[in-house]
């Protein structure tokens, strides 16, 4: 991928270990993914990069089909003719594991892409993840949201 | 560039690494020693080892104060007042706090250390928060994804709680999950069985507790609860009730229609009950029986999406649509509302619309 070596820094250390299965979450955000942090981050970004688009442009996508599909309660909705996206919203609220306030609605959004049948399911703390910390989650984490299917099935 | 890049890497790598060692001679060789906490002026004191921070000295000493991040800073529930020995206040603590509880010397109790006596003030109501062993007396498939739970409690041997309040239950480590978590759920039960509590718990896909309760908790096993939390329960009043409820928050309605029954509280009640097929709807026999004993109470079920092997005859719709047909003058209207989050707040803007106060609209706030 780089040149370079990959330096990680003390924080991104204890971030890591935030993320890896457990302590807080079971399955964590990395699933068995056992690259360092700072690669899937350096990794993630290449591509995204690569496929010609930003970290806050995909959340800011994610955030609106989140918001159009919202107000279904967890019935599909239809979104722009393309997608049927179905949002439910569970009781309680997480922080994000990088250290800063705030807390988000647990929960998840369900998208298909009518044209092709290919899912996508993501949480309002994925959206922050990008958006926020260009994170994508590890690779076999439950949430992971592969940029270049991010672009394909939501046609970006 | 890249040697500036490489060098501002390393410096900041320098610089974790001396605030990591800092932490760990700070842990290693600081000795505080005992150090007392004096609790709402003087009406209890306790002492504590130095070094821990306030939260965790509490907890261990079975004050329970609310938090939903374990500790880590982020949640900002944790809230208490220090009136003296806190320190200054920590960059960590000023993004939850808004300049009157700065100015009332309110800190987060979690990042908070203890290195010499504190004087603390908390609401007397955590007090009564207590920790309860309990049995699990039954487990009952409620709808495909929901299941209710039946705990006797064994120590202490029964609960107070006001109907509409919520527990935490501890969730142990378990294959999979090396650290015990807390999660909230409703109480179902009425207030005048305290020896036993129920709760609804629907189940969420990879869900740390949801998957515990649902797979692995069997009859008979022990576990523990804390609480009761919540400042969702009836307020003293006559004015007309209407509960709205969508899938396991019907789980509080129940206890506060219990109550409504036990008390015999004559005030006129609606619940609107929804949810998508009749599969998706519980506690209709229960619901029916509370209808007998509780005069004043209609019950309106209600189905978003009915398939056509429902065979339903009642009513068709959402919640939400329901309210807006009865719900004619909110004046003299109390309105008590759990679920779904964004139905909740659906509700709440169409009873502000029909002159609810907003103060009279019920819900449980972090939910
Ligand atoms: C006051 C209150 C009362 C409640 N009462 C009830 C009740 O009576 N009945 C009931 O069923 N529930 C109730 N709840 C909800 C309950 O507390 C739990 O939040 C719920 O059961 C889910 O817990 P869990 O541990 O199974 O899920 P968790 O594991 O805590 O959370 C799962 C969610 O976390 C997010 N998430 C997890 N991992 C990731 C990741 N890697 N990337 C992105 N996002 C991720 C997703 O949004 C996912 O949906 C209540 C909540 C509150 C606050
Ligand atoms: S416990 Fe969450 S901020 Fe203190
Ligand atoms: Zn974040």
């Amino acid at each position: 991928m780089t040149r370079y070596p990959i330096i990680q820094s003390p924080m991104l250390d204890d971030i890591e270990h935030r993320l890896r299965p457990c302590p807080t979450y079971c399955h964590g955000f990395l699933g068995e993914d056992d690259r360092k942090l700072v690669q899937i981050l350096t990794e993630d970004q290449g591509t995204v990069h690569a496929l010609g688009l930003t970290h806050i442009g995909i959340a800011e996508r994610l955030r609106s089909l989140t918001e159009a599909a919202r107000g279904g309660w967890g019935d599909p909705e239809l979104v722009d003719d393309k997608f049927f996206v179905e949002v439910h919203e569970i009781r309680g609220k997480l922080p994000c594991p990088w250290p800063h306030p705030g807390l988000y609605q647990k929960g998840f959004a369900r998208l298909e892409n009518i044209k092709t049948g290919e899912k996508l399911v993501w949480t309002e703390l994925s959206i922050h993840l990008i958006g926020e910390h260009g994170f994508y989650e590890g690779k076999g984490s439950p949430y992971r949201l592969d940029p270049k299917d991010l672009k394909r099935i939501l046609e970006l | 560039m890249l040697q500036i890049a490489l060098g501002l890497l390393a410096l900041s790598a320098f610089a974790g690494f001396l605030a990591l060692c800092l932490e760990a001679a700070d842990a290693y060789f600081a000795d505080y020693g005992e150090c007392r906490v004096n609790i709402n002026r003087g009406e209890k004191e306790l002492v504590a080892e130095g070094g821990g921070n306030l939260l965790s000295v509490l907890t261990d000493q079975r004050i329970f104060i609310p938090s939903a991040c374990g500790g880590r800073g982020s949640c900002g529930l944790c809230k208490i007042k220090v009136l003296e020995g806190a320190g200054p206040l920590l960059p960590t603590e000023t993004p939850y706090l808004d300049p009157e509880e700065i100015a009332n010397n309110v800190r987060l109790s979690c990042q908070v250390k203890l290195r010499n006596d504190v004087k603390i003030e908390i609401p007397p109501e955590l007090f009564l928060i207590k920790e309860y062993k309990v049995r699990v007396a039954g487990i009952r498939d409620l709808t495909p994804d929901t299941k209710e739970f039946r705990f006797q409690l064994l120590d202490p041997g029964a609960i107070s709680f006001k109907a509409g309040q919520y527990l935490q239950v501890n969730i142990p480590e378990y294959e999979g999950c090396d650290e015990p978590v807390y999660r909230a759920y409703s109480i179902a039960s009425p207030e005048s069985k305290p020896e036993e509590v129920t709760l609804v718990v629907t189940k969420v896909p990879e869900g740390i507790a949801t998957t515990y309760l649902h797979d692995l908790l069997e009859e008979g096993s022990e576990i523990t609860l804390n609480g009761p939390y919540g400042d969702f329960y009836l307020g003293e009043s006559d004015r007309d009730v209407f509960m709205i409820a969508t899938g396991s928050g019907l789980a509080p309605i129940m206890s506060l229609l219990y109550k409504i029954a036990d008390e015999g509280i004559q005030r006129k009640t609606t619940v609107i009950f929804g949810d998508r097929t009749r599969n998706d709807l519980f506690y209709i026999e229960e619901l029916e029986e509370l209808g007998q004993r509780i005069p004043s109470l209609e019950i309106i079920t209600t189905l978003s999406r009915p398939v056509e092997e429902d065979r339903w005859n009642g009513r068709k719709g959402r919640v939400t649509d329901v309210l807006k047909d009865r719900l004619e003058s909110g004046e003299n209207t109390e309105v008590y509302v759990c679920g779904n989050p964004a139905m909740v707040e659906a509700v709440e803007k169409l009873a502000l619309e029909s002159g609810v106060p907003r103060d009279r609209i019920f819900y449980d706030k972090y939910a």
